[in-house]
């Protein structure tokens, strides 16, 4: 198992790599330029080489990557171009909120979708079923901005709500904090919450049609054993992969969560960074929530080995 | 002799798309208080379905239409609550599936799943539960009990995994023991063994059995009395010994055929010609057979036959035995049949 992990932390290296050089280009061959953003249109020619001379912009692509990755290897992530600040301390403030929205929603939308596909998978076929499979298909499809601005619409018009304007920690005031949090992860769970749906109903179903749930109900065993302590046991594995996979997916959803509600979040701290070129702030942001997600599945993939004893990981 | 189980005119119907099609018609038979039973048929005849509805488990499709199954001569357990049927399940009557490659919940361990059926049924302690599970591991003739207990399905052959299952079964030391098939998944070394061990068990616990198979030569080995199944109804009940000297129902003495052929190489395999018919394809009067039967008569083809004592421990549904079926399509006499078919076997 020990080896295992290593060894997977070793590939690691390689998809981080990958990503780094990505965004590494990409941050470059999106048109607009940073000197101009910084200076505004009538810079002139000279100011704007200045610029660029003294952020090492005119460096050999090559020389300047080598610069911020031997940085990134050290845990020196660079200055922010637009404020001077360190970016790793500012990535790792905003992370928490982004953590903390990422792993309520993820909460929320177990508690309801896995309930839900468990007692639609029991009660296949009938309008119950129905029901939750149509909510489990507006969850994967409607897409986030679009609930988050019906959510935002009915409970202003019915409650008089307005989304947050100051963020309140969780450590200041944690009902506070909570109840700004609260919409904004349910909008955000709501696709996974979906799709984990879709996913505990079909293997739930799956799982009840093996004959092995037939020797359990031949032993006397309750409903309540067969569904709980066999079926969903079972169909925990499958539900597993979809959770780690929407890892991603709610992940890439926190950048519109954020900027909708105004929460200052590493999604936000990215958006902005984007919409004024401050490569350095975007590339680190962007490796970091690539680590996240592949430690995530890292993760992932060492409970399936408790989940399920036929995986032996060597 | 008091009976232990007793299954009147059960009908089994099978709903396919708004329609009711009735697969198992009209089945009665009796099992005594430690005796060994035993259900034969092809594939396809019925046989599970009936001892799935004994434990009261059919598929929702699936449901008793008819007739009663009555434990222990006061308990109708096709009416009986799902809670008291749960009483029932796994320590009174218990069953051994035909598939012991599935039978096994993939993702717990042995000792789990047998102790599932221990904690569901009595209160002992921890460390009465591990010496039955030990002992019991012993008795179905697993090697090292102690590690076996802590391994997964998948770790276990086949033919282990059966006698997990068999330990299973018989933990609770049921009255009735239900088994369908125990032996077709497994290779024929194995099958010997596992029977052999069925024997010794019951014996030792007082369990009746309810052998289901497709083979003659296990009805042979193990049982005291049989039921020949075709298409869902029994076609034949009898004690082995008479079954065997002198089949009396045409299907009967076909499925003997069959397997006398299979020990002579010299013959050319003999099979019974067609398939038993699905339950679409049944019709709703006549002899169920007839579309198989080398004697078969006109009124085969209209009429149901009735059950005919043949012997003094033996019925068998077929117009041949009585009056109006004296002679068949080429004018042979019933009865010189039946002789005829004794003469082939008699050397
Ligand atoms: N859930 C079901 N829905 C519809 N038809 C069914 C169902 N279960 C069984 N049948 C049908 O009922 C008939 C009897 O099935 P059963 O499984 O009892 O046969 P069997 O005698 O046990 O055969 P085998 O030797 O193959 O196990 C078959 O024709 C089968 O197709
Ligand atoms: S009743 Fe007729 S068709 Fe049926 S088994 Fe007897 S002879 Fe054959
Ligand atoms: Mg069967």
């Amino acid at each position: 198992m020990l080896t295992y992990i290593t060894r997977r932390i070793l590939m690691l290296i390689p998809v981080l790599f990958g990503v780094s050089v990505f965004i590494f280009i990409v941050m470059r061959i999106v048109p607009g330029d940073l000197a101009m953003t910084i200076l505004g249109n009538n810079a002139t020619p000279e100011s704007l080489h200045q610029l660029r001379e003294d952020f090492g912009l005119n460096l050999p692509l090559y020389v300047q990557y080598f610069n911020w990755m031997s940085g990134v290897l050290t845990g020196d992530f660079g200055q922010s171009m637009r404020t001077g600040q360190e970016v790793l301390p500012d990535i790792l403030s905003r992370f928490k909120l982004t953590f903390e929205l990422t792993l309520i929603s993820a909460f929320i939308s177990w508690i309801i979708a896995i309930p839900l596909g468990i007692i639609a998978a029991v009660k296949r076929n009938t309008n119950t079923d129905f029901g939750v499979r149509l909510i489990s298909l507006l969850g994967v499809s409607v897409p986030n901005f679009a609930l988050a601005i019906i959510i935002i619409l009915v409970l202003s018009l019915a409650f008089s709500y307005s989304p947050p304007i100051e963020y309140v920690g969780f450590f200041e005031n944690p009902l506070q904090n909570l109840e700004i949090m609260i919409i904004p992860a349910i909008v955000l769970g709501s696709s996974m919450a979906g799709a984990v749906m879709r996913m505990t109903r079909s293997s739930v179903l799956e799982i009840l049609r093996q004959d092995f749930i037939r020797t359990i109900r031949a032993k006397g065993a309750r409903e309540r054993i067969v569904i709980f302590n066999h079926a969903l046991r079972n169909a925990m594995i499958p539900i597993l992969t979809i959770i780690g996979l929407q890892v991603g997916t709610l992940l890439g959803g926190t950048v519109i969560i954020e900027q909708i509600f105004s929460l200052p979040g590493l999604g936000q701290l990215v958006l902005t960074a984007i919409n004024q070129r401050d490569f350095i702030v975007v590339q680190g942001a962007v490796l970091f929530i690539a680590f996240v997600f592949v430690f995530i599945n890292l993760l992932v993939d060492v409970l399936y080995s408790y989940l399920d004893p036929r995986i032996k990981y060597k | 002799m008091s009976n232990l189980l007793e299954i009147n005119n059960l009908s089994i119907d099978v709903k396919i798309e708004k329609s009711y099609y009735n697969i198992v018609n009209r089945l009665s038979l009796s099992i005594a208080k430690k005796q060994k039973y035993g259900i034969v048929g092809e594939s396809g005849s019925g046989k599970s379905l009936t001892s799935v509805a004994i434990m009261n488990l059919l598929a929702d499709s699936l449901s008793v239409s008819e007739g009663q199954i009555l434990f222990e001569e006061t308990q109708e357990l096709t009416t009986l609550s799902n809670k008291e049927m749960m009483k029932i399940r796994g320590k009174d009557i218990s069953i051994i599936f035909q598939e012991p490659m599935t039978a096994l919940d993939p993702i717990f361990t042995i000792e789990y799943q047998i102790s599932e059926v221990l904690k569901i049924h009595f209160n002992h302690s921890k460390k009465e539960m591990r010496e039955m599970i030990i002992s019991i591991l012993k008795d179905v003739g697993i090697p090292r009990p102690e590690s076996i207990m802590k391994s997964y399905p998948h770790e276990l052959s086949g033919g282990m995994r059966q006698r997990v299952v068999i330990a299973m079964a018989l933990i609770c030391k049921p009255k009735l023991l239900i088994a369908d098939e125990p032996t077709t998944a497994l290779d024929v070394t194995i099958q010997a063994q596992i029977l052999e061990l069925m024997n010794e068990l019951t014996e030792k616990y007082d369990t009746s059995i309810l052998m289901i198979t497709h083979d003659l030569g296990v009805i042979n080995e193990t049982c005291e009395r049989v039921a020949v199944m075709y298409a869902g109804e029994v076609v034949e009940e009898s004690s082995v010994d008479s079954l065997f000297s002198h089949p009396k129902h045409p299907y009967t003495q076909g499925l003997l055929k069959s397997i006398h052929t299979l020990g002579d190489r010299s013959e050319k395999l003999y099979s019974i010609p067609g398939n038993v018919p699905t339950p679409t394809q049944l019709k709703k009067h006549g002899c169920r057979f007839a579309s198989r039967c080398p004697h078969v008569m006109d009124l085969c083809k209209e009429e149901t036959p009735p059950y005919v004592e043949v012997s003094e421990d033996q019925v068998s549904k077929c117009w041949l035995h009585t009056e109006r079926g004296e002679y068949n399509e080429q004018g042979q006499k019933a009865s010189v049949a039946s002789e005829e078919y004794e003469k082939t076997f008699s050397d």
